[in-house]
């Protein structure tokens, strides 16, 4: 009878809190639109890019798969203190980036958050990536391959070093989820038809492309003292 | 003949879609999306990436003499396959999956217009 008891309340909260994820996701859609998000971010896939034109066009990354690209506690912070992810202005090889971003407040940044965690694509699968360190994926992105020439990353001694065109990934431990990294080098067309970075595949085997995703998804910046 | 006359004119038509190459402006285009993050909008090696921890300087394509040693077929090959497959930095990337054969051709010209130099024959 206990247990008969408890299980009742466990799906009776398991129902609670999932109810209150989707109405929050609903709310959440409100906020985002009502704030002009959607003038600079689409959150409907799939990928709408065919050519540099339409890339050029953005005013902002595409949102439609932020909840399988993202972590959740880094997107609840970033939304209120939105630090600067790229290097250069978005689109602009000549401009830093001014780091003008709009923030919302708290109130509203929860629902936000849960409204773009539910956005998730089908061809990110869970549990392929552990972050690790790795000195076959260390190998692959700082001397075999050029990734290190585009993306700021925390070499030896903790140094950040690195390229300036592509997103910072210095960070990438704490902000990307590790399974996105790997999809989104094995599935560029699905996720960035029509982006500055190579095409990776079929020159880095399956192998190699799950070793530079743990070496990336193990970027921690340095512990504040 | 009013028939044949149609005919020879979607030949013609068809003809000139199939091998019309890639314009001057196309290839521009192409260059400042994908190449001056490294070579520089005007390709003097002096894209953004080049800080000073960058290990190897991005060929700069403004010089004649440098430029002069390569042909057409070197600067198409380390396009497609990158720095190592010519012994040179992996730095380089390689866009053999990323641009077609004819936006690599549009790019050989456009880095000989920036070079204003024929290159190496042979
Ligand atoms: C004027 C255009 C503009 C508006 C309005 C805007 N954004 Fe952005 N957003 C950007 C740009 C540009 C970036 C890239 C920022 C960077 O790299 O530092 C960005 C980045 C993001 C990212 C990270 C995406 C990624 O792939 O790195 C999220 C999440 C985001 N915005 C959410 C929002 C929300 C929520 C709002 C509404 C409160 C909003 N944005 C309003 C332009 C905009
Ligand atoms: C020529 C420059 C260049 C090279 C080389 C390059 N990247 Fe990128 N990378 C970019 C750019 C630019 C983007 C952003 C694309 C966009 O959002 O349109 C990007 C995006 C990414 C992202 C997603 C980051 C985010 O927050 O959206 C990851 C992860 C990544 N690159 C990893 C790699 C790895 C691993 C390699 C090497 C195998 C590599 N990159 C090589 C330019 C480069
Ligand atoms: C991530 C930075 C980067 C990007 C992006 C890049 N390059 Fe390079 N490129 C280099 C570096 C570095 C070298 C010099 C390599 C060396 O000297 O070892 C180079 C050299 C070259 C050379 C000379 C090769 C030789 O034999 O001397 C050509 C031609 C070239 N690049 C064309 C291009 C074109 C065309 C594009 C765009 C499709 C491009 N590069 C994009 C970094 C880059």
């Amino acid at each position: 009878m206990k247990a008969l008891l408890t299980m009742t309340f466990g799906a009776a909260i398991l129902v609670a809190t999932t109810g209150q994820a989707l109405a929050d996701a609903a709310a959440g859609k409100a906020v985002f639109d009502a704030k002009g998000c959607a003038d600079c971010h689409y959150t409907e896939g799939p990928a709408r890019e065919k050519i540099i034109d339409d890339q050029l066009a953005k005013k902002g990354p595409e949102l439609w798969y932020a909840g399988s690209k993202f972590q959740k506690d880094w997107l609840s912070g970033w939304l209120v203190d939105p630090k600067p992810i790229r290097p250069m202005k978005f689109n602009d090889l000549m401009v830093e980036n001014p780091g003008d971003h709009p923030k919302l407040g708290g109130g509203d940044a929860g629902p936000v958050r849960d409204f773009l965690m539910s956005l998730t694509s089908k061809d990110v699968k869970a549990g392929k990536v552990k972050p690790k360190k790795n000195p076959k994926g260390r190998q692959i992105f700082a001397k075999k391959m050029p990734c290190s020439g585009c993306h700021e990353y925390v070499g030896r001694k903790k140094k950040i070093m690195g390229g300036r065109s592509g997103p910072s990934l210095v960070e990438a431990g704490i902000r990307l989820n590790p399974d996105w990294i790997l999809a989104y080098l094995q599935k560029p067309k699905v996720f960035k038809p029509v982006k500055m970075m190579p095409v990776f595949v079929g020159l880095l085997s399956d192998k190699d492309m799950l070793n530079v995703s743990r070496y990336v998804a193990n970027f921690k910046p340095k512990k504040k003292k | 003949m009013k028939k044949l006359l149609t005919l020879a004119a979607i030949v013609a038509l068809t003809s000139w879609i199939s091998t019309s190459p890639a314009s001057a402006a196309d290839a521009e285009k192409v260059y400042k999306f994908y190449c001056a993050q490294c070579h520089g909008l005007t390709g003097k090696g002096d894209g953004p990436n080049v800080t000073k921890d960058f290990p190897v300087s991005p060929r700069n394509f403004t010089e004649a003499k440098e430029m002069d040693k390569l042909t057409d077929a070197d600067l198409k090959n380390v396009i497609l396959d990158g720095g190592p497959s010519v012994s040179k930095s992996p730095m380089m990337p390689p866009w053999s999956k990323t641009l077609t054969v004819e936006q690599v051709d549009g790019l050989v010209k456009h880095l000989r217009g920036i070079c204003k130099c024929k290159g190496k024959q042979g």
